[in-house]
């Protein structure tokens, strides 16, 4: 894939997309490996917090929340606009 | 048969929120102790009991994501299974998320021991419409052990420990690499050939590993996990596998272009993805469940703030107001009954004054100092946990996240920042449920400044005898000077000596939100209570009886103000000179203040109207205190329950608030202070030194280093505080 794709931060709730590329340092994309944000997975923008950060994710059928910056390093694709 | 109790380990490790201490809790009963992993500060809990004639410790690993060893959590669970060979792993998964709990198992199996599966919160996964194929999924782990649990209702859990003992005997090789286990990750042909390069050179050199896996190392070193590659070279000819792994590393980067960590870990996730593919069949459209029905609620743009400051503006009633009746009467326990009998035994079997002195004054009042935070902590323990085992916790963090990352914190923070307006002590101890040691400790040394409940007396007589109608104004506005002086002092840290970790990213999972039940939250609310009174508790009371001696010598002292405690106040009181108070009475009170803040209020009453409010023993039998005591007991009890229901709006059982009336004490006090160095007293009072309970519960998590530095940086800013106070006042003409 060369897809360049959008930040995950840039996504409003109830977006769906693909993750094409994760970056930022070492220790924080392995990390986010680990919390399941690998290639080709799908996630759910659910909810942002009431004063604006973090943003609550479903992927792999759970709940995560990161913080806008951080989700700036998610590089995706999105795949579906359902409306919630 | 051997008649001799065969004595085996077994490890629970398990993602966080998969119901682990649940387990833990369920198995081990009371019979639990806890204490820190060896040069870790974080909590360890052991539990020991006996099955069918199997003397068992059960060990209760952090609960981690992975063990990647990037968390101290990770550190501690990675090395105590690598370092202390448990006989077996049991890997506590929650069945409604199994693709990244897998993901830990996966791991857990890498490292070459006995693995059991726990998959727990069945009932949980089965109303969510998912099927899981666990003969499929066991054969797929390499044959182990997979028992379908539901911990919360104690269901499976014989069958969990029957099959783990079972599967324990079978395997006696215990963490025995030797014979591999046949559980293998394929990483794919170029990663695999470069395991083999590296195995083949520990065996063709014959390298001692020192227990460690050789296949786990290889991978490990390809991933150049620091402490591994550490590990390595300093065992003999460790060099050379050190450089067989680095020639590998920099070919696999050649060939993929990125680093060898993130090609593994994509590779293992790929394996469990494909794992839980073939065994877990689930619903394809996702219904909209309870947590996400409440939690677009408490989380909602409008009210999800609001919600939070009255959740919090109610356990903090709770634990003061609760708990306040039985503070009281376990105050009157000891200085009653306890304290006579005490008394009365001394005087008959003749013991000399000075002991007498020693015992009630010291040691008694030292141990009455200690229990009498007890009622507020059990209660604040109670709601603690069952914030944090409900999901709220997850919930206010994520509420408040940003506003605490103003000053450098985690949304987590705000929790114990918030206790700390009750009670620093349980504050500190609530910085526990932070991850990342960085913040728990700057929420820690900012948590003081949060004025707690013991200021308020001191505020009190101070305000009433000097402000009058604005009293309340005044204590306000002290109240807002720690919120202010807090949120200052963080900006100070986190740019200075405790910058946040580039390193971590801020994760926040989101459980589903759960039913506590009634047994873990009992046993976390006795075992948090316990660990206050075993460590601190033998702080406090030795300090006191050291603080009883300095009040007493040199022998014979009549005057408070000749003891070496009066020389010590009269001594640093010129220090206090520039912020108004510079005489040795009030030197001297907030000295006693160091033991707990409200003694500043009874050591002035002492040293200024000369009488210690201590009535005359009224002569009882054994049998008529007893009766007090359960009387006493039972009228607090009823006073809670008074409390309780009054927190409902429009109820008012409690009648009118006291006044504080205007004492004698007033009145020496305006003898003693202006308006203004009574407001700077009051600053001082708000900013100085923590009380010994909290410096103690600060040196318990963090170390003795911090517990000082706390200490230090805190009685310097109330100096400055207070001194700039006094002094623009006195610019200003207040004085």
């Amino acid at each position: 894939m060369t897809q360049v794709g959008i930040p995950l931060s840039n996504l409003r709730p109830g977006q769906r997309a693909t993750i094409l590329r994760i970056g930022g340092n070492r220790a924080v994309r392995r990390r986010y490996m680990e919390m399941g944000f690998v290639r080709g997975e799908d996630v759910l923008v659910e909810r942002v917090a009431p004063l604006g950060d973090p943003i609550e994710y479903l992927i792999k059928g759970y709940h995560l929340s990161l913080r806008q910056a951080d989700a700036g390093h998610i590089m995706v694709q999105v795949s579906d606009e359902h409306s919630r | 048969m051997n008649t001799a109790a065969r004595e085996l380990t077994i490890a629970l490790a398990g993602n966080p929120n998969a119901g682990k201490s649940t387990i833990f809790n369920a198995l081990t009963g009371l019979h639990q102790h806890t204490g820190n992993w060896p040069g870790k500060t974080i909590e360890k809990k052991v539990g020991h009991f006996t099955h069918n004639g199997f003397k068992l410790s059960i060990v209760d690993l952090p609960g981690t994501y992975s063990l990647a060893a990037y968390s101290p959590d990770e550190v501690v669970a990675r090395d105590y299974i690598i370092s202390e060979h448990p006989d077996a792993v049991i890997c506590v998964i929650d069945a409604s998320n199994l693709e990244r709990n897998l993901y830990l198992v996966v791991q857990v199996l890498e490292l070459g021991v006995p693995v059991i599966v726990a998959l727990n919160m069945v009932d949980h996964a089965e109303s969510m419409g998912m099927e899981i194929e666990k003969a499929r999924l066991a054969r797929l782990l390499g044959n182990i052990p997979i028992i379908p649990t539901v911990a919360s209702r104690g269901k499976g859990l014989d069958q969990l420990l029957t099959a783990t003992l079972e599967f324990v005997s079978a395997n006696t090789m215990a963490c025995n690499c030797e014979k591999p286990t046949p559980f293998r990750v394929d990483y794919g042909k170029d990663i695999e050939s470069a395991i083999s390069k590296i195995t083949n050179t520990v065996t063709a050199n014959s390298v001692p590993m020192n227990g460690y896996c050789p296949r786990w190392t290889a991978i490990k070193l390809l991933e150049a996990e620091t402490d591994i590659v550490k590990r390595i070279g300093e065992i003999s000819k460790g060099d050379l596998v050190l450089n067989a792994a680095k020639s590998q590393i920099s070919h696999l980067e050649e060939l993929y272009g990125d680093d060898v960590d993130i090609i593994t870990a994509d590779r293992r996730y790929g394996f469990v993805s494909g794992m839980s593919r073939q065994v877990l069949k689930s619903p394809s459209v996702k219904r909209e469940t309870f947590t996400d029905r409440v939690d677009n609620i408490v989380t909602n743009r409008l009210v999800g703030l609001p919600i939070f400051m009255g959740v919090m503006y109610l356990v903090f009633r709770l634990v003061i107001d609760v708990s306040d009746p039985y503070l009281n009467w376990v105050d009157s326990v000891i200085n009653g009954p306890i304290a006579r009998g005490l008394s009365a035994l001394l005087t008959s079997v003749g013991a000399w004054d000075w002991m007498h002195s020693l015992v009630i004054d010291g040691a008694v009042a030292g141990v009455g100092g200690v229990l009498v935070f007890v009622p507020g902590l059990t209660v604040l323990y109670f709601f603690l946990a069952l914030l944090e085992d409900s999901g709220y916790l997850a919930r206010a963090a994520f509420v408040m996240d940003r506003f605490m990352r103003v000053i450098g914190l985690h949304g987590k923070s705000v929790i114990p920042l918030m206790l700390g307006f009750g009670c620093a002590v349980p504050a500190v101890y609530a910085t526990r449920t932070i991850a990342n040691r960085r913040d728990r400790l700057l929420t820690a040394l900012l948590i003081p400044l949060m004025s707690c409940s013991a200021r308020l007396p001191v505020y009190l007589v101070f305000t009433v005898a000097f402000f009058g109608a604005t009293a309340s104004t005044v204590i306000w506005v002290l109240y807002v000077m720690g919120l202010v002086v807090a949120i200052l002092i963080g900006l100070v840290f986190s740019r200075t000596f405790l910058k946040p970790d580039e390193n971590t990213a801020f994760v926040l999972e989101l459980p589903p939100y759960r039913l506590p039940t009634a047994r873990s939250l009992l046993l976390h609310t006795w075992e948090n209570t316990r660990e206050f009174i075993r460590k601190a508790g033998t702080l406090i009371l030795s300090i006191s009886i050291v603080l009883w001696f300095l009040l007493n010598l040199p022998w014979g002292v009549a005057n408070q103000r000749d003891s070496y405690y009066g020389q010590f106040s009269a001594a640093i009181a010129p220090a206090l000179e520039p912020a108004g108070f510079g005489n040795w009475e009030s030197a001297g009170s907030l000295v006693t203040g160091f033991i707990a803040k409200e003694l500043v209020v009874s050591t002035l009453s002492q040293i200024y109207t000369g009488a210690s409010a201590e009535e005359e023993a009224v002569p009882m039998t054994v049998s008529e205190e007893v009766l007090s005591v359960a009387t006493s007991f039972g009228e607090a009890t009823a006073d809670a329950g008074r409390t309780l229901v009054s927190l409902i709006p429009g109820i008012n059982l409690l009648g009118t608030e006291e006044v504080v009336e205007d004492t004698a004490l007033s009145h020496a006090l305006r003898a003693g202070f202006t308006n203004l160095s009574a407001f700077a007293f009051l600053v001082f009072v708000l900013l100085y030194i923590p009380c010994i309970a909290t410096v103690s519960a600060i040196k318990q998590e963090f170390g003795w280093h911090w517990a000082t530095m706390s200490a230090v940086y805190q009685t310097f800013l109330a100096w400055l505080a207070a001194t700039m106070v006094f002094q623009l006042g006195t610019l200003l003409g207040y004085g």
